[in-house]
C-alpha cells in the first residue's frame, strides 16, 4: 500500500509528458472552441501577420528594395500579382517585407510606453490612496500635467521629437513610446485604485508589506489582463502612428521597406489612376491595425473568467421552439379573478428553465406574497406578468387579466394597460428613477399617458397625491432629480406613481430591499394600507417570510419555477407541508413569522 | 448662481493648465540642438540679425527671464516669424485657421448628422428591417472605423471619386484654381461664398470640402460612434427604462429620456475627438493640400522652421483645452448629478 502511495505521489509531482501534453492540448482546445467564427478567424490572420513580422524580408518572391528600371509601374500581372512601384520594385515583395518595420516598431515602442507608464501608474495610484495630504496633491498634479501633456497633438508631437533626434527607425520608437506612455499610467492608476479596496490587498499590508510593494508585487499582476487589451489596441494606434509619421517623410524613409512611406511614395500615382503602389500597403495596415484590435476584445473575453466569447445575438435569434405548455394550462380560470396565470412557463434556450408552468389566481383585493430561495424565479414571475422581461427569453402559458391573454396583445394594447392597470413597485427605487429627468417629469409624463390632460391638470394631480401619502412639500419634490432623494423617499414616490390611477393590480418586486429596516416598515404600511383603500391586489414577491406573514392574504412558495406550496398565510407558515417552506422559515427570525402568521386574519376577507 | 461658480472654478484650473502649455512649448525649443535665435532665423540669416534676436528673445539672460520674455510676446500676439516665409506666425496661423477648423467643423456636422442617428437606430431592439440593416452597417463600420489610416482612405476616395468616377475635384485646395476666394466675413469659404450670394463658388467651395470631411468623418467619426451605441443600449437595458416601459408611458417619450442619459458620455467622447482633431487632421489636409494649420505644422517640420511649429502646438494645445472646457460646462448643463457633485 505504502509503496503504491508513494508511487501516487511521485505521479502527482512529476506527471509524464504525455499527460502534461494531453492537458495543454486540451486547453488550447477548450480556449479555441471558446472563440466564435469570426474571433478564430481573425486569430489566424493574426498569426500570419506576426509570421509575416518575423520572416517576412526572408521570403519575398522578388528582393524588397531590388529596382528594376524596366519594369516601373507595372500594373499587377501575373509576373507581379500585385504590379511595381515607380522604381520598379515588386510591390508584393514590399508589402511582405514591410510590416516587420512597422509592427517591430510598435511592440517596442508599446512595450516602452508601458514599461515608463506602468510603475508610474503603481506609485501615481499608491500616491492617491495615501493618507499624506502632500502625496495626494503630488498624485493629482501628475494627473492634471498629463492632461496637459494630452492636450498636445499627438501627431505633431511625435514629428517634433522626431525632428529634434532626427528621422530613423529608433527615434521613432521613442516618439510613439513617449505619445503612448500616459495612457498605461492612468489605465494602471485607475486599476490599482480599484483593487487596492480588495480584501486581499489589506491583508498583505496587514502582514507587514509595505504598500508600495503590495501595489507592485499583488495588485499590478492583477492589473494585467486589462492592460494586455490595451496593449494590443495600443499597438494598433502605434503601427498606424508610425506610417503616418512616415508618410510625411518623419519616420522612417525610403530603402526600408515601410507600409506609410510605400503609400506616400504612391500617393502622386494613385490620383492619376495608377492605383497599385498606395492602396495595397493601406489595405493591409488596415488589416494590421485591425487585427491587434480585435485581438485586444479576444484576449480580454478569454482573461476574464467565466466570460463566454459566444456572442449574444445568437441567444436573440427569433427562430426557436417554446417551451411546452402545461396541462394545467387548460385549466379554468376562477370567476372574477383579476389576474389568472396558467402554467406561465419561462426559459433561456439551452438553460434549465427559470419557470416551469406556475399558475394561480388573484381575486380583488387580495395580496399575495411569493416567496422563495434567491434564484427560485420570483422576480422573473412578477416581471413576466407585465412582460417586462426583454429579449432572449421564451414563454409559454397564459397571463390572463381580467380575462385578457396580456401575452397576446399588441405593442399599443400593452402600453394602455401597464402603468394604467397593473403598476410594478420594483427593487431600489432609486435606480428605478431615471438620473436626468426630475420626479414631476416622470409623474406628469406617466399621468399624461393613461388620462389626456393639460400639463398643468397632470402636474397639480402629481402634487395631490404625494400629498395623499404623506409627502409635505410637494412641488419642492416635484422639482427635484433622483439622486436628490433618499432611498425611501424614492420609493414613496414611486408608490405615488404606482396609485395615482388606481389600479386593480399592483406587481411588485421585492419593493423594500435597499430601504432601512425602519423606512421598510413604512413604507409597507402605506403600501398596504392604500392598496385596502384603492382595493388594489397586490403580487408581492419578497424573500422576507416576515413581510408576508404580516401584511398577506396568500403565500405561494416558489422553488426552481415551480410553485411547491400556496395556501392561506396561516396554513402554509404555520404548518407548512413541503421541504423548501420548512427551510424557508427556518431561515427566516421565526418569532417575527409565526407570530404575525398567528395573527394574520386577513385571509378570511377573501372569499 | 451656482453655474456661475462652477464656470469659475473650471476657469481657475484652466490659469494654471495654460501656464504649463506655455512651459511645455518653451522648453520644446529650448530641447532643440542649437541656437533658438538662430532656428527662428534659419540658416541664412546674417549674424548680426541673429545676435539683435537674441537680444530681443533675452537669450542671454538666465532661462526664467527667457521664459517671461517669451509669455510677454504670446501675451501681444507675437508667435515669432517663420524664416522659410519670412512671415509673421500668428498672421500665418490666423490666416489658415479657417481652413481647419472648416473641415472639422464639417466632419463633425456629418458625425453627428449620419453617424449619431445610424448609432441610435442600431441600439435600438426593434426589429425592423430599419433597425437591421442599421445593425449590420454598424457592425461593419464598427470593424473598419479606426483600423483604416486616414491618409490613405483619402488617396482611396480622391481615386474612386476624382479619377474614376469623376465626380468629386482632386486635391487642389479648397476651391477650383480658377475660383476666386469669397471676401472674408466667417473665413470658411462655404459660408462667405453663400454671405455674398455667389452660389458656384459655393458649390466649388463645398465639393472641395466633400471628400476631407467625408474621411475625417469616417476614420474620427468611430470612436463616437461606438460611444453613442453603447451607452444607448445600456441606457435601454438599465432599471429606469424598464420601470418607464412597465408605466406605459409613450415609446418615444421612453427613447427620448434614454437618450438623455446615452448623451453625457457621447458628449465627453465628443469632446475629446474634436480636441484632438485640430492637431489630429494633419495628414488629411496634407493629403487633400487645404492649405490649414496642420499642414502648415507639416511643412515647417520638413523645413526646419521652428517658430511655426512652436505656435502651432500652442494654438493646437491651447484649443484642446478650450473643447474640454466647453465640454465640461455642457456636461454641468445636461447632468445634474455633475452639478450636484460640484460643491
Amino acid at each position: 500500500m505504502s509503496a503504491r502511495k508513494v508511487d501516487d505521489d511521485k505521479r502527482r509531482q512529476h506527471p509524464p509528458a504525455r499527460v502534461v501534453r494531453y492537458a495543454a492540448h486540451r486547453r488550447v482546445v477548450g480556449l479555441w472552441s471558446r472563440l466564435s467564427r469570426f474571433d478564430q478567424a481573425v486569430l489566424v490572420v493574426f498569426v500570419v501577420v506576426l509570421a509575416t513580422a518575423a520572416i517576412g524580408p526572408f521570403v519575398t518572391p522578388y528582393p524588397p528594395t531590388f529596382a528594376d528600371p524596366l519594369q516601373r509601374l507595372v500594373a499587377p500581372n501575373g509576373a507581379h500579382p500585385f504590379g511595381t512601384d515607380e522604381n520598379g520594385i515588386d510591390v508584393l515583395s514590399r508589402l511582405i517585407a514591410a510590416p516587420r518595420t512597422d509592427v517591430l516598431i510598435a511592440v517596442i515602442a508599446t512595450t516602452l510606453s508601458v514599461a515608463i507608464g506602468a510603475p508610474l501608474g503603481v506609485v501615481a495610484g499608491y500616491f492617491e490612496g495615501a493618507d499624506r495630504r502632500a502625496m495626494r496633491w503630488i498624485s493629482e498634479g501628475t494627473l492634471r500635467l498629463l492632461d496637459v501633456i494630452q492636450a498636445f497633438p499627438v501627431f505633431i508631437l511625435a514629428m517634433v521629437l522626431v525632428a529634434i533626434r532626427g528621422t530613423g527607425p529608433v527615434n521613432v520608437v521613442f516618439a510613439v513610446a513617449f505619445v503612448n506612455f500616459p495612457v498605461f499610467l492612468r489605465l494602471v492608476r485607475s486599476e490599482i485604485l480599484s483593487l487596492r479596496e480588495h480584501p486581499y490587498a489589506e491583508a498583505a499590508v496587514a502582514l507587514g508589506n509595505s504598500e508600495l510593494g503590495v501595489g507592485f508585487k499583488h495588485l499590478l499582476p492583477n492589473a494585467w489582463p486589462t492592460v494586455l487589451v490595451q496593449v494590443s489596441v495600443t499597438i494598433g494606434f502605434a503601427v498606424l502612428l508610425t506610417a503616418g509619421l512616415s508618410f510625411v517623410g518623419a519616420g522612417v524613409s525610403p530603402p526600408t521597406p515601410e507600409l506609410g512611406s510605400m503609400i506616400a511614395s504612391g500617393a502622386k500615382f494613385m490620383i492619376i489612376g495608377q492605383w497599385w503602389v498606395a492602396m495595397f500597403p493601406g489595405l493591409l495596415l488596415g488589416l494590421i491595425v485591425f487585427t491587434f484590435a480585435v485581438m485586444g476584445d479576444i484576449v480580454g473575453k478569454l482573461a476574464e473568467p467565466g466570460q463566454r466569447a459566444i456572442p449574444s445575438r445568437r441567444l436573440l435569434s427569433k427562430d426557436r421552439v417554446a417551451p411546452a405548455a402545461h396541462a394545467e394550462a387548460a385549466a379554468p380560470s376562477a370567476q372574477g379573478a383579476v389576474l389568472s396565470v396558467r402554467g406561465l412557463a419561462i426559459e433561456a434556450v439551452g438553460r434549465p428553465p427559470i419557470l416551469d408552468g406556475v399558475s394561480f389566481d388573484l381575486m380583488p383585493g387580495e395580496i399575495l406574497g411569493v416567496v422563495g430561495f434567491p434564484g427560485s424565479g420570483k422576480s422573473i414571475l412578477v416581471r413576466a406578468i407585465v412582460r417586462l422581461l426583454g429579449d432572449g427569453l421564451q414563454r409559454a402559458g397564459l397571463v390572463l387579466f381580467r380575462g385578457k391573454d396580456l401575452a397576446e396583445l399588441d405593442e399599443k394594447a400593452l402600453r394602455a394597460i401597464r402603468g394604467y392597470e397593473i403598476l410594478p413597485l420594483l427593487p431600489n427605487a432609486k435606480s428605478q428613477l431615471n438620473p436626468l429627468v426630475r420626479v414631476g417629469d416622470l409623474m406628469v409624463a406617466h399621468i399624461r399617458a393613461h388620462d389626456r390632460c393639460s400639463r398643468r391638470k397632470a402636474h397639480a394631480r402629481a402634487a395631490r397625491m404625494l400629498g395623499a401619502i404623506g409627502i409635505g412639500d410637494a412641488e419642492h419634490w416635484l422639482a427635484a432629480y433622483p439622486h436628490e432623494l433618499s432611498g425611501g423617499m424614492a420609493q414613496r414616490v414611486c408608490l405615488a406613481i404606482a396609485l395615482v390611477h388606481r389600479p386593480p393590480l399592483i406587481i411588485a418586486d421585492e419593493p423594500t430591499a435597499g430601504l432601512d429596516v425602519t423606512v421598510q416598515r413604512q413604507v409597507l404600511d402605506l403600501m398596504i394600507e392604500l392598496c385596502h383603500q384603492s382595493g388594489a391586489a397586490q403580487v408581492l414577491a419578497t424573500r422576507e417570510l416576515g413581510i408576508v406573514a404580516h401584511y398577506c392574504n396568500r403565500v405561494a412558495v416558489l422553488h426552481e419555477g415551480l410553485i411547491v406550496e400556496m395556501g392561506s398565510v396561516r396554513d402554509v407558515l404555520l404548518a407548512p407541508r413541503h421541504a423548501v417552506t420548512r427551510r424557508l422559515i427556518a431561515a427566516a427570525d421565526l418569532r417575527a413569522v409565526s407570530a404575525a402568521a398567528t395573527t394574520n386574519t386577513s385571509s378570511k376577507i377573501v372569499p | 448662481m451656482r453655474t456661475l461658480r462652477y464656470i469659475g472654478r473650471r476657469l481657475l484650473v484652466l490659469v494654471p493648465q495654460l501656464f504649463l502649455i506655455s512651459i511645455i512649448t518653451f522648453t520644446l525649443v529650448r530641447m532643440l540642438p542649437g541656437d533658438p535665435a538662430r532656428l527662428e532665423l534659419g540658416p541664412l540669416a546674417p549674424e548680426e540679425g541673429v545676435e539683435l534676436l537674441r537680444h530681443q528673445l533675452r537669450l542671454d539672460r538666465p532661462l526664467p527671464q527667457q521664459y517671461i520674455a517669451y509669455l510677454q510676446r504670446l501675451l501681444q500676439g507675437d508667435f515669432g516669424r517663420s524664416w522659410v516665409n519670412s512671415s509673421s506666425v500668428a498672421q500665418d496661423l490666423l490666416v489658415r485657421a479657417p481652413a481647419t477648423l472648416e473641415l472639422i467643423t464639417a466632419g463633425m456636422l456629418i458625425v453627428l448628422a449620419v453617424m449619431v442617428p445610424i448609432a441610435l437606430l442600431s441600439a435600438s431592439p426593434s426589429c425592423g428591417w430599419l433597425a437591421r440593416a442599421t445593425r449590420r452597417i454598424s457592425f461593419g463600420y464598427g470593424l473598419l472605423a479606426g483600423a483604416l489610416p486616414d491618409f490613405w482612405l483619402g488617396l482611396v476616395l480622391i481615386f474612386v471619386f476624382f479619377s474614376v468616377l469623376g465626380w468629386a475635384p482632386g486635391p487642389e485646395g479648397r476651391l477650383a484654381i480658377l475660383d476666386l476666394p469669397p471676401e472674408r466675413v466667417t473665413g470658411f469659404y462655404v459660408v462667405d461664398t453663400l454671405l455674398a450670394g455667389n452660389f458656384d463658388t459655393f458649390v466649388s467651395a463645398l465639393s472641395h470640402l466633400a471628400l476631407p470631411a467625408v474621411t475625417l468623418a469616417f476614420v474620427y467619426g468611430g470612436p463616437i460612434f461606438k460611444m453613442v451605441r453603447s451607452s444607448m443600449e445600456a441606457a435601454l437595458r438599465s432599471d429606469y427604462t424598464i420601470y418607464a416601459e412597465g408605466l406605459g408611458l409613450p415609446r418615444r417619450t421612453v427613447l427620448l429620456w434614454a437618450m438623455r442619459n446615452a448623451a453625457p458620455p457621447a458628449v465627453v467622447v465628443t469632446g475629446v475627438v474634436a480636441g484632438y482633431l485640430l492637431g489630429g487632421a494633419v495628414l488629411i489636409e496634407t493629403v487633400f493640400n487645404l492649405n490649414g494649420i496642420g499642414q502648415y505644422a507639416v511643412q515647417s517640420i520638413t523645413t526646419a522652421d521652428y517658430a511655426p511649429i512652436q505656435g502651432f502646438v500652442l494654438v493646437a494645445a491651447v484649443f484642446t483645452m478650450m473643447v474640454y472646457l466647453f465640454v465640461d460646462l455642457l456636461l454641468f448643463m445636461i447632468d445634474p448629478r455633475v452639478s450636484a457633485r460640484a460643491f
